[in-house]
C-alpha cells in the first residue's frame, strides 16, 4: 500500500503532466476520470495550466544582457588567443635561434646522401 | 566552426548572437545574483572547449549544455536548498488572478507574478528547475534536455514532472505565506 504522501504526490505529477499536454490514450483518461469525479483536481490541473502560462510568458520576456558579460568573455579570448599565438611565436623563434647557434658552433655534422 | 579553430573574431560572433541565451538560463536557474558571474564562466568554458565542438549536434545545444553545467556546479558549492515539501492534506490552488479573461494585456506578468515565479523556482531543486526551465521556458524537447543533462530522457522526463510539481507547491504556499504576513502587518 502506497503511503498518503506519495500517492498525493503522483497525483500532483500526473495532473501536471496532463495540463501539459504529456499524457495520451489510457493516462490522459485516467486523469480525467480524476478530474471529473473531483472537482480539487480540476482545480489542481487548471492551477498547472495557470502556472505554465506564466512560465511561458516569463521565458518569452525579453532578458537585458549585461555588458560586462559580453565585453568580459571577449576581452578573455582575445587575450587568450594573444598569449597562445605569442607562444607560437616565441616557441618557434627560440627554436630557430637555438638551431642557429648549433650550426654555428657545428655541434651537428650535416650529412648529405651521396648519389650513386 | 573558424571560433573552433581558435579565431578570437568568429567567437566574439558568437557571444554577441548567443549571449541572450546564456544568460537568460543563468538568470532563471540561478536568479539575479548570480546569473552575471555564471555567465561569464560559462563563455570563457566555451572558449576553452571550442576546438572540441564538433558539429555533431547544434551549437546551441552545447552552448546549453556548457552553461546548465556552469550553474550546476555554481549550486553545488553552497548550501543545498531545500525543496519545498508537500505536506497539505488540500491540494495546491492558484487562483485566476483578477481581470485576465480575455484581455491579451493582462497575459503579461505584473512585477509582482514575477517575483513569485522567480522566487518559487529557488525551492525546487537545482536539477529539477534546471528540467524545468529548458522544458518550460525555453520550449526544448525531452531529447534534447536529456543530452544537454547527460541523462536518460526518462530522467529528463522525471526531473521536469517533478520540478513543475514542487513549482506549483512553492508559488501556491509563497502566496499563502503572503497573505498571512499582509493579514499580520494590518
Amino acid at each position: 500500500m502506497m503511503p498518503a504522501d506519495d500517492r498525493r504526490w503522483e497525483i500532483l505529477e500526473k495532473v501536471g503532466a496532463y495540463a501539459a499536454g504529456e499524457l495520451e490514450g489510457e493516462e490522459a483518461r485516467e486523469v480525467e476520470r480524476l478530474m471529473y469525479e473531483r472537482p480539487d483536481h480540476r482545480r489542481l490541473a487548471e492551477s498547472y495550466a495557470r502556472m505554465l502560462v506564466m512560465l511561458d510568458t516569463l521565458g518569452n520576456e525579453p532578458v537585458k544582457v549585461p555588458s560586462a558579460v559580453v565585453g568580459y568573455a571577449v576581452r578573455r579570448a582575445y587575450v587568450s588567443a594573444f598569449m597562445r599565438n605569442a607562444e607560437t611565436f616565441i616557441g618557434a623563434l627560440g627554436r630557430s635561434y637555438l638551431n642557429a647557434l648549433v650550426y654555428y658552433l657545428g655541434l651537428r655534422r650535416e650529412s648529405y646522401a651521396e648519389p650513386t | 566552426m573558424r571560433a573552433s579553430g581558435g579565431d578570437a573574431g568568429a567567437f566574439r560572433h558568437l557571444v554577441r548572437e548567443h549571449s541572450g541565451l546564456v544568460y537568460r538560463v543563468a538568470l532563471r536557474i540561478l536568479g539575479p545574483q548570480y546569473a552575471q558571474d555564471a555567465s561569464q564562466e560559462a563563455w570563457i568554458r566555451a572558449w576553452r572547449n571550442i576546438e572540441n565542438f564538433r558539429g555533431d549536434s547544434a551549437f546551441s545545444t552545447w552552448l546549453y549544455r556548457i552553461t546548465v553545467n556552469t550553474c550546476l556546479s555554481a549550486r553545488r558549492k553552497e548550501s543545498r536548498r531545500k525543496e519545498r515539501e508537500y505536506s497539505g492534506d488540500e491540494l495546491p490552488f492558484l487562483p485566476e488572478p483578477p481581470g485576465v479573461d480575455g484581455d491579451p494585456e493582462a497575459a503579461a506578468l505584473n512585477t509582482q507574478q514575477r517575483e513569485e515565479l522567480l522566487a518559487a523556482l529557488e525551492h525546487v531543486r537545482t536539477e529539477h528547475r534546471a528540467a524545468l526551465v529548458l522544458r518550460h521556458m525555453e520550449g526544448l524537447s525531452y531529447a534534447e534536455i536529456a543530452r544537454i543533462l547527460d541523462v536518460p530522457e526518462g530522467t529528463a522526463k522525471g526531473w521536469v514532472s517533478r520540478g513543475r510539481a514542487a513549482m506549483l507547491v512553492a508559488v501556491t504556499e509563497q502566496r499563502y505565506d503572503d497573505r498571512e504576513t499582509g493579514e499580520r502587518a494590518t
